[in-house]
C-alpha cells in the first residue's frame, strides 16, 4: 500500500522552509550540536572559547578527513572499513622517512602515496574481482594491521618538529590541522559540487542498476570512491604523525568505527545515495564537541564508549523520525 | 551417457561440479597434510583437539552469525556483546550472585543484545551494520563503565569446567559446539524457520508479500545469535579465567571471515552451516600452524587470515556467478 502511495507523483513544494530543512541528511546533527554547545557553554567552565572551540576541530581534524572519503564510499552504495590500519601503515611508512630524512615534502608523498595503492587495491578487489566492500575491506583491516604489527613492532618515536608542520603548527594563528581539515572539505566540497563525478556517486549508490543503465561508468565512479579514501587516509597520516609525533603499532584502531560513526551520524544513508559531504564534517564535530565537553565536565573516560554507541543510535533514530516526518508533512 | 546429458554437462562446464562443502574440505585435509609435514607434532589427535579448544567461542558465534548473513545482515556487535557478557557474569558474581545464576544472567545480556539489534534494525528499517556498529560501541563502553579497568579472576572451581576440562582428550565446549552446530544446522535446513530464514536473504520484500514474518524471523534471528554470544562468552571467560572488559577484541573478523570463507553470500541467501563449520576450522587450524613455522613473527596469522578471507570470497562469489 505504502509503494503506491509513494508512487503517486505527491506535488511537493520544495521550496517551503520545513520541507527544505527536512530535505537535509545533516539536519539532526546540526540540532544535536546546537543543543550540546548550549548545554555545555552553560553548564562547562571554558567550553565555550575560541581557543576550545578550535581544539575540538583540531582533535577531530583526522577522523573527519578521513571521513570525507569515506563518506563518498558510502554514497556510493560501498563501505571502507579498512581506514584505522591503513592510517597505522601510512603513519608508520611517512614517520619512518621523516626520521631518517626530515622535511614535510617527502614524507607528505609516502603517506599520500601509500594511501592512495591501498585504495586502488581496494578499489581493484571491490570493482574487478567483485568482492564486497565490507569483505575486502574487513580483510585489509586484518591484514594492513598485520602488517603493522610484523614492520613497526618496535614504533617510531622522535619525529623531527620539520616533518610535524601539518599536525602541530599553525597558519595566521589557526591550528594546521584545522586548515587542513577545511581545505579537504573545501576541496571535496567543489568536486561534489562542480564536478560530474560529484552526481555520479550518489547516483550509482541510490540505484546502482539505474546508474549503469544511464551509461554511467559505474566501476570507474566506485573505484575513484576509494582512491579518494586512500589519499584522504595519506592526508590524516601526516596530520597524526605531526600531532603525536611518534606511531605506535597499535595507532589508530579503532579509528574506522568513529570514522563510519561520523559519516552514519552526519546523516549519509549507510544503504547508499542519500547523503551530503557536510555530513561527514558534521558527523566529526559532533563525536568531538561531545567528547571535549564531557572531558571539561570531568566525566570520566570510561564513559566514552557508551556515549559513542548511544550517540549513534541517537542519530539514527532522529534520522528515522525524519524521514517519517517527511513523509508525513511533506510527501502525502 | 546420451547426447542430452553431454549438452547439459557442456551448457554447465564453468560450473562448480562437486559441492562447495567439498571443496572446502579438500581444502582442510590439504591444510592438514602440509601443516603435518611441517611438524610431526602437528597430526595428533592430542594436538587437534587442544587446538579445538581455541575456536569453539569464534564457532558458536560464527553458527549465529551464519543466519544473520543468509537473511542479508551483519552484526559488528558481537565483540563488544561477549565482552559485556562476561563482565556481567565476572561482576555479578563479584557482587555476590551465586554462579550459576550470574552465568545465567550473562546468557541473558548475550540474548538481550542480539534481541535489541533485531528489534532496531527491524523496526527502524535501519541496515544492520549502522545498528550493529553503534550497539557494538554500546556494549563494549557498558562493560568499560560496569568494570572500570578492573578484571574479575576468582571464580568456584567447579568454573573451569566450561573452558578449561577435558573428557579424555576432548575439550567438553567441543561438545557445545557440535551440539550448538546440529541444531542450528537442522533448524535452517529442516524446519519452516530455516525457510523463512533463506527466502528473507534472497528477497526480503517477496518474503513479506508472501506472508512470511519477516520482522519476528530477523528478531529471532539476532536474539539467536545473541544467546549464542552469551555461551560463548561462559566459556570464554571460563578458558581464560578472567573477566574484562576487553575480551574479544576485533574478535568479529575472524566470525565474518570463517562465515564468508564457509560459503554465505554476505547479499544473503545462501550459505550453510557445515560450511561456516569447515570454515571456522580451516582458519583455526591455519592460524595454529602458522605457530609450528620457526622464526616467524606470530603476527603473520592476521596477515594470512585477511588474504585467506578474501582468497575465499572471491572464489566464492566466482562460483556463485556461474551458477
Amino acid at each position: 500500500m505504502s509503494v503506491m502511495v509513494q508512487d503517486a507523483a505527491p506535488q511537493v513544494d520544495f521550496g517551503r522552509p520545513l520541507t527544505r530543512a527536512l530535505l537535509r541528511p545533516e539536519l539532526p546533527a546540526l540540532a544535536f550540536i546546537a543543543v550540546m554547545v548550549t548545554v555545555f557553554a552553560a553548564t562547562a567552565h571554558g567550553f565555550f572559547t575560541t581557543a576550545n572551540l578550535q581544539q575540538i576541530l583540531a582533535q577531530v581534524a583526522i577522523i573527519g578527513i578521513i571521513a570525507l572519503g569515506v563518506n563518498q564510499v558510502v554514497l556510493a552504495g560501498e563501505i571502507d572499513v579498512s581506514v584505522g590500519s591503513a592510517l597505522a601503515i601510512c603513519a608508520w611508512a611517512a614517520g619512518s622517512v621523516a626520521v631518517d630524512h626530515g622535511g614535510l615534502l617527502l614524507p607528505l608523498v609516502t603517506a599520500v602515496g601509500l594511501g592512495a595503492a591501498i585504495g586502488l587495491v581496494n578499489g581493484f578487489l571491490v570493482v574487478k574481482a567483485r568482492i564486497p566492500s565490507i569483505i575486502v575491506t574487513l580483510a585489509m583491516l586484518t591484514a594492513l594491521r598485520g602488517g603493522e604489527l610484523v614492520f613497526n613492532s618496535i614504533g617510531i618515536a622522535g619525529v623531527p618538529s620539520s616533518s610535524r608542520a601539518l599536525g602541530n603548527g599553525s597558519v595566521l594563528g589557526v591550528d594546521a590541522a584545522v586548515v587542513v581539515l577545511l581545505v579537504a572539505v573545501v576541496v571535496v566540497g567543489l568536486l561534489m559540487r562542480h564536478t560530474a563525478w560529484g552526481r555520479e556517486v550518489p547516483a550509482v549508490g541510490g540505484n546502482r542498476r539505474a546508474a549503469r543503465q544511464a551509461g554511467l561508468p559505474i566501476d570507474a565512479i566506485r573505484w575513484a570512491t576509494f582512491l579518494l579514501t586512500g589519499l584522504c587516509v595519506g592526508l590524516a597520516a601526516i596530520v597524526y604523525v605531526g600531532q603525536v609525533a611518534a606511531v605506535q603499532s597499535n595507532a589508530a584502531t579503532g579509528l574506522e568505527l568513529e570514522v563510519l560513526a561520523a559519516v552514519v551520524i552526519g546523516g549519509t544513508s549507510i544503504t547508499g545515495g542519500r547523503g551530503s559531504v557536510a555530513a561527514a564534517l558534521v558527523g566529526a564535530v559532533l563525536i568531538g564537541t561531545m567528547l571535549n565537553g564531557m572531558n571539561l565536565l570531568g566525566i570520566v573516560e570510561r564513559w566514552q564508549n557508551v556515549f559513542t554507541g548511544g550517540v549513534i543510535l541517537l542519530a539514527v533514530a532522529s534520522d528515522v523520525v525524519r524521514r517519517r516526518m517527511l513523509r508525513r508533512f511533506v510527501v502525502s | 551417457m546420451t547426447s542430452s546429458t553431454l549438452a547439459l554437462g557442456r551448457a554447465r562446464a564453468l560450473r562448480l561440479p562437486v559441492p562447495r562443502e567439498a571443496v572446502l574440505l579438500a581444502l582442510l585435509i590439504g591444510e592438514v597434510a602440509v601443516l603435518a609435514q611441517l611438524s610431526p607434532y602437528f597430526l595428533t589427535a592430542d594436538n587437534l583437539l587442544g587446538a579445538s579448544q581455541f575456536f569453539v567461542e569464534t564457532g558458536l558465534i560464527a553458527l549465529g552469525m551464519t543466519l544473520v548473513v543468509i537473511t542479508g545482515g551483519i552484526d559488528l556487535s558481537v565483540a563488544g556483546a561477549l565482552a559485556l557478557a562476561s563482565v556481567t557474569l565476572g561482576f555479578s558474581y563479584q557482587a555476590g550472585l551465586p554462579l550459576p545464576l550470574a552465568i545465567v544472567a550473562a546468557l541473558v545480556v548475550g540474548t538481550a543484545g542480539g534481541v535489541l539489534n533485531g528489534v532496531l534494525t527491524t523496526r527502524w528499517t535501519v541496515h544492520p551494520l549502522a545498528i550493529t556498529i553503534a550497539t557494538g560501541a554500546l556494549f563494549r563502553g557498558i562493560a568499560e563503565a560496569v568494570s572500570n579497568q578492573n578484571a574479575v579472576s576468582e571464580f568456584s572451581s567447579w568454573f573451569t569446567f566450561f573452558g578449561q576440562s577435558h573428557l579424555g582428550p576432548v575439550p567438553y565446549q567441543l561438545f557445545a559446539f557440535v551440539v550448538a552446530a546440529v541444531i542450528v544446522s537442522l533448524v535452517l535446513a529442516r524446519g519452516r524457520f530455516g525457510r523463512y530464514v533463506y527466502a528473507i536473504g534472497i528477497n526480503e520484500e517477496a518474503a513479506r508479500c508472501s506472508g512470511v514474518p519477516v520482522w519476528r524471523t530477523k528478531t529471532l534471528v539476532y536474539g539467536v545469535t545473541g544467546l549464542l554470544v552469551g555461551i560463548a562468552a561462559v566459556i570464554y571467560t571460563s578458558r581464560v579465567s578472567t573477566a574484562r572488559s576487553d575480551a574479544g577484541l576485533g574478535l568479529e573478523l575472524g566470525v565474518i571471515a570463517a562465515v564468508v570463507l564457509g560459503g554465505a553470500s554476505i547479499t544473503g541467501g545462501a550459505g550453510t552451516v557445515l560450511g561456516t563449520v569447515l570454515g571456522v576450522v580451516i582458519i583455526a587450524l591455519l592460524q595454529q600452524g602458522l605457530l609450528l613455522v620457526p622464526g616467524l613473527d606470530s603476527n603473520w596469522i592476521l596477515v594470512v587470515t585477511g588474504a585467506v578471507m578474501l582468497i575465499g570470497v572471491f572464489f566464492n562469489e566466482f562460483f556463485r556467478r556461474r551458477e
